[in-house]
């Protein structure tokens, strides 16, 4: 049972997906996306100044932090449902998520 | 029907190269339009489904906007820290606003001017909506002092109130919701004029002066103020911490990080338009600068403090810009003024 609940395990992260959003002209490319929980969603910034990607979502909360310009940066999707995502220095920047 | 038989003569790899040029020259010549018209005002006005912009509701909301029977002392409208004289900033130029019996605010008066285009208000962008924005500075008691479960009633024992309300919202009651989207329906209405920028941004080219075309081009790239105040309304809405002060803010104006203690908030204050800036200084969240020169130095030249600020923004830097470019810089934000925008002010106010 145990070697089983271990395969699961592997076979589940093995699955997981790396979602990539960029940060150009100030908008998230794309704009939404579908993902499955236990994938990740990798930021990066192609824009020459910094971004800052965050979720108050309470199932995934995540804050990626100031992001310098070229500097990729991944957050994990935890749970089940849709959120958006802002960056906290430019409001008008929004991703819409859902996870299954 | 007529068909040119001149075309139809020429070989067909030859039409397709004509044809591709001239697709190429209407992208390049759209192209260039394109550039340009980003920087002018959409005619359309962002308005919310359940408070669409008609007549009555403008006109009511004007009328709100100037009363001061919504103040406590009755000597304050929300036109006297927003003022279309004084570039609907406040109509006296102190550093923070002056609100009920003399009471000080913690910050200068922002502009009523295109916040209907933003999508967050309030210098540390607290709510997104004039809507949700409208009814604070009345019941703020720096500000108007108003308890709004007073002049719910006051109103409504105003019958030419009462009677415009129904006009303009049928069946809705005059209540704080309805109070407050007639008065955001007025600030829909409080947008920018067409400035000797727009007629150059239209193709006007001897619209503005040469030095501010220096600007312009010094706006774009050395100095990097379109980082921050880009589109037509010369901001994207973005939150920053420019320097205004050095070290922890202890006791002073934490900004954006007052509403949730979100690190990247520490001290950030919303970027302002910089459209008819010229008429309302003085400038800055607290009223610091009291010129544009002041302003173009500060931001472009890496914030009033340049070491020892927490939570600076990565966005000012020292551009190491000279007397005669800031002077440059402040001509060409000098031609985003237009013309004041045609507006009756009310005298007599309903009874």
């Amino acid at each position: 049972m145990k070697n089983i609940l271990l395969s699961l395990v592997v076979a589940s992260s093995l699955f997981a997906a790396d979602h990539v959003v960029d940060q150009k002209g100030k908008t998230f490319i794309p704009h939404a996306i579908n993902v499955a929980v236990g994938d990740t969603i990798t930021f990066k910034n192609s824009d020459p100044f910094a971004h800052n990607a965050y979720t108050d979502d309470e199932a995934n909360e995540f804050d990626i932090g100031m992001q310098a310009p070229g500097k990729p940066a991944s957050a994990k999707v935890l749970a089940a449902g849709t959120f958006s995502v802002e960056c906290a220095i430019h409001p008008n920047m929004l991703l819409e998520v859902t996870a299954n | 029907m007529y068909t040119s038989s001149k075309h139809k003569e020429l070989p067909m790899i030859v039409r397709l190269g004509l044809s591709m040029i001239i697709v190429a020259m209407m992208a390049s010549s759209l192209q260039a339009t394109e550039d340009m018209s980003k920087w002018l005002r959409p005619a359309e006005v962002p308005q919310p489904k359940d408070n669409k912009l008609t007549p009555e509701r403008i006109e009511l909301g004007k009328f709100l906007y100037f009363d001061v029977r919504l103040s406590s002392s009755e000597k304050i409208s929300c036109a006297t820290c927003h003022h279309p004289k004084q570039g609907w900033s406040d109509l006296e130029p102190t550093p923070k606003a002056v609100g009920h019996e003399g009471a000080v605010g913690p910050r200068n008066s922002p502009t009523v001017l295109n916040s209907a285009y933003q999508s967050r208000q309030f210098w540390d962008g607290r709510v997104k909506t004039l809507e949700q924005q409208a009814l604070g500075p009345i019941e703020a008691d720096v500000e108007m002092n108003m308890d709004l479960n007073v002049l719910i009633p006051k109103l409504n024992a105003i019958k030419g109130y009462v009677d415009l309300f129904e006009k303009a919202y049928p069946g809705e009651g005059l209540t704080k919701k309805t109070l407050a989207k007639a008065i955001a329906s007025f600030e829909r209405t409080v947008v920018s004029t067409i400035s000797p920028f727009d007629k150059y941004a239209m193709g006007k080219k001897d619209a503005i002066s040469n030095k501010a075309k220096k600007g312009f081009e010094l706006f774009k790239g050395k100095a990097h103020c379109i980082d921050c105040h880009d589109g037509f309304n010369f901001t994207d809405g973005s939150f920053h911490n420019i320097g205004l002060r050095d070290g922890e803010l202890q006791g002073k104006d934490l900004g954006r990080y007052l509403t949730k203690r979100r690190a990247a908030w520490y001290g950030v204050m919303k970027t302002p338009t910089l459209r008819d800036a010229e008429k309302s200084a003085p400038y800055f969240h607290d009223g610091s600068a009291g010129t544009l020169h002041e302003v173009a130095h500060v931001c472009g030249n890496g914030g009033r403090f340049k070491h020892n600020v927490k939570n600076k923004s990565t966005y000012i830097e020292d551009r190491k810009l000279t007397r005669p470019e800031l002077s440059q810089l402040v001509s060409f934000i000098e031609s985003l003024t237009g013309p004041d925008m045609k507006l009756k002010i009310p005298t007599k106010f309903p009874q």
